[in-house]
């Protein structure tokens, strides 16, 4: 009977301790779950600015500051030290492509940095947001890509500020220079940033429900 | 894998059984568009909303545009989308107007040969006759690219064009009506967009074990592709009980971003960078409204 009691009392023990833990991320534990809540702090970061700069909310620096150092702060090497080789374990949803394309991996987390740095010193640059914020009219818009009856031909993909933009081939070059995203509107580096959260999970992320 | 088994296995039984009784020809009809004028404009934005440049070309190896896509992994191999720049050898140059009008109608090639459906021709069958001539106006100012795409990688038995053949006669259904409102402008855009051009149902219907679409459940997501992911059900029910307002979807089609913050990955996130962030802003407001009232 005293077997059973002391049984029963560190089950509940254990119950009790272990099944926040246990709950969170369906089950993640380790570098898995760390990596997880991490993305979920920058997912929180990331729909602060979308209300902002979908214009949910009035236009706040502060906030925009605030937001984009969370997301400077989890990217980089904090970000890649969270992915050792094979870490695959269920729930994660990276891919296996991670290991095989490190070097590009790496790339993309250390360009989130330095974008989120820029984004963070840009926060100011609120002139373009009214103006359609999200580049909406200029590089997104329908008149340089779409309205061009050379769209066709060589213009259709050199000037593709909207997609990858020779993903990889470009962003060497762009990001050693946070100073360059700091003269950027705000509203333009917010798409930057968005995109190379997109690069990312649309190459190394599963995808679920 | 015992999917793909079955789904081996049965086309099997079917080519075999099919061979004397279906006629072993492509469903080739009369197209004759020779004389419609196409508007090079139009067209090009229409083979950005229609994802014929995203598939026909290798956006991230900074390829030419439309001399040939990157692979496409499905569950019955992996294809290769083919050049379409004007090259006359390697791409389609040498085409005619009704050419490429029966190609993406009835998904037959000049040669008479049936189209693998990872083309989505189910879909653009639905495309105007204005459509299709203006489409092929803006692939006439493609510079020409003399490189060869790169050849599917199918297994038995989808190595068997032959077979598509009698696939086509099971589940493709040219030119079905889309079902429009005839006072809501909005509404018929988005339809339009979602049912024909852009070909949402090619990901978000599941599919029977043949690659054939499962129309009773259009748009209600499909599960356990080959690399184990899925993707979601977008009927108007299932959006609304997610939380999916019509502004947040019009700037999660401009942007990538969802309402939680998340950003869109996989191929959804590869149709917002290729596709739909080059829709003007009616358009997607269309996509929005037509998938959160859609009947």
């Amino acid at each position: 009977m005293k077997t059973n009691t002391v049984l029963a009392v560190a089950l509940s023990v254990l119950v009790t301790v272990a099944a926040p833990l246990a709950v969170a991320h369906g089950g993640a534990s380790g570098v898995v779950k760390e990596r997880m809540d991490l993305m979920d702090s920058m997912k929180d970061a990331m729909k602060s600015l979308k209300a902002i700069f979908k214009g949910d909310v009035a236009y706040d620096p502060e906030a925009v500051r605030q937001a984009a150092l969370v997301i400077r702060d989890s990217a980089g090497e904090k970000m890649t030290s969270l992915f050792p080789q094979g870490s695959l374990h269920k729930p994660s949803e990276a891919k296996s492509e991670i290991w095989q394309e490190w070097d590009r991996f790496d790339l993309l987390a250390k360009r989130l940095q330095v974008i989120s740095q820029g984004l963070h010193d840009a926060a100011d640059n609120q002139s373009a947001v009214g103006q359609g914020h999200m580049g909406e009219g200029s590089m997104m818009g329908t008149d340089s890509m779409m309205g061009s009856s050379s769209m066709m031909g060589g213009q259709m993909m050199g000037n593709s500020a909207a997609g990858s933009e020779s993903m990889m081939g470009g962003m060497s070059e762009m990001m050693d220079s946070p100073e360059h995203y700091a003269q950027m509107p705000a509203d333009r580096v917010f798409k930057m940033l968005t995109d190379n959260c997109s690069s990312c999970h649309t190459r190394y992320r599963l995808e679920d429900k | 894998m015992k999917r793909l088994l079955i789904g081996s296995t049965l086309l099997g039984v079917l080519l075999i059984s099919g061979w004397s009784t279906f006629q072993l020809s492509a469903n080739v009809g009369t197209i004759k568009l020779e004389s419609q004028a196409g508007d090079v404009a139009r067209g090009a934005y229409l083979a950005r909303v229609s994802g014929c440049i995203a598939c026909h070309t290798r956006i991230e190896e900074g390829g030419r545009p439309l001399a040939g896509g990157p692979p496409l992994t499905t569950p019955f191999g992996t294809f290769h989308a083919p050049n379409l720049t004007t090259d006359k050898a390697q791409g389609i140059g040498s085409w005619s107007l009704d050419d490429f009008a029966r190609a993406l109608r009835q998904g037959v090639s000049p040669q008479g040969q049936p189209y693998y459906p990872a083309f989505p021709y189910s879909f653009y069958s639905k495309l105007s006759d204005q459509d299709i001539a203006d489409l092929w106006a803006a692939f006439q100012t493609v510079p020409a690219v003399t490189e060869a795409g790169a050849e599917h990688q199918l297994g038995f038995p989808y190595n068997v064009r032959e077979g598509l053949t009698l696939w086509q006669g099971l589940f493709f259904k040219p030119q079905s009506a889309i079902a429009l409102r005839s006072d809501d402008e909005r509404y018929n855009r988005g339809a339009y967009l979602v049912e024909s051009a852009s070909h949402c149902g090619a990901c978000h219907t599941p599919r029977n074990l043949l690659g054939g679409l499962d129309d009773d459940r259009a748009l209600q997501g499909a599960e356990n592709l080959l690399d184990g992911s899925s993707v979601p059900a977008i009927s108007a029910g299932a959006l609304q009980d997610a939380g999916w307002t019509s502004s947040d979807l019009a700037y999660a089609l401009k942007t990538g971003l969802k309402p939680d913050g998340d950003v869109f990955g996989g191929a959804m996130g590869e149709v917002v960078r290729d596709g739909t962030a080059f829709m003007t802003p009616q358009d997607r407001d269309a996509i929005a409204y037509f998938l959160l009232n859609r009947e």
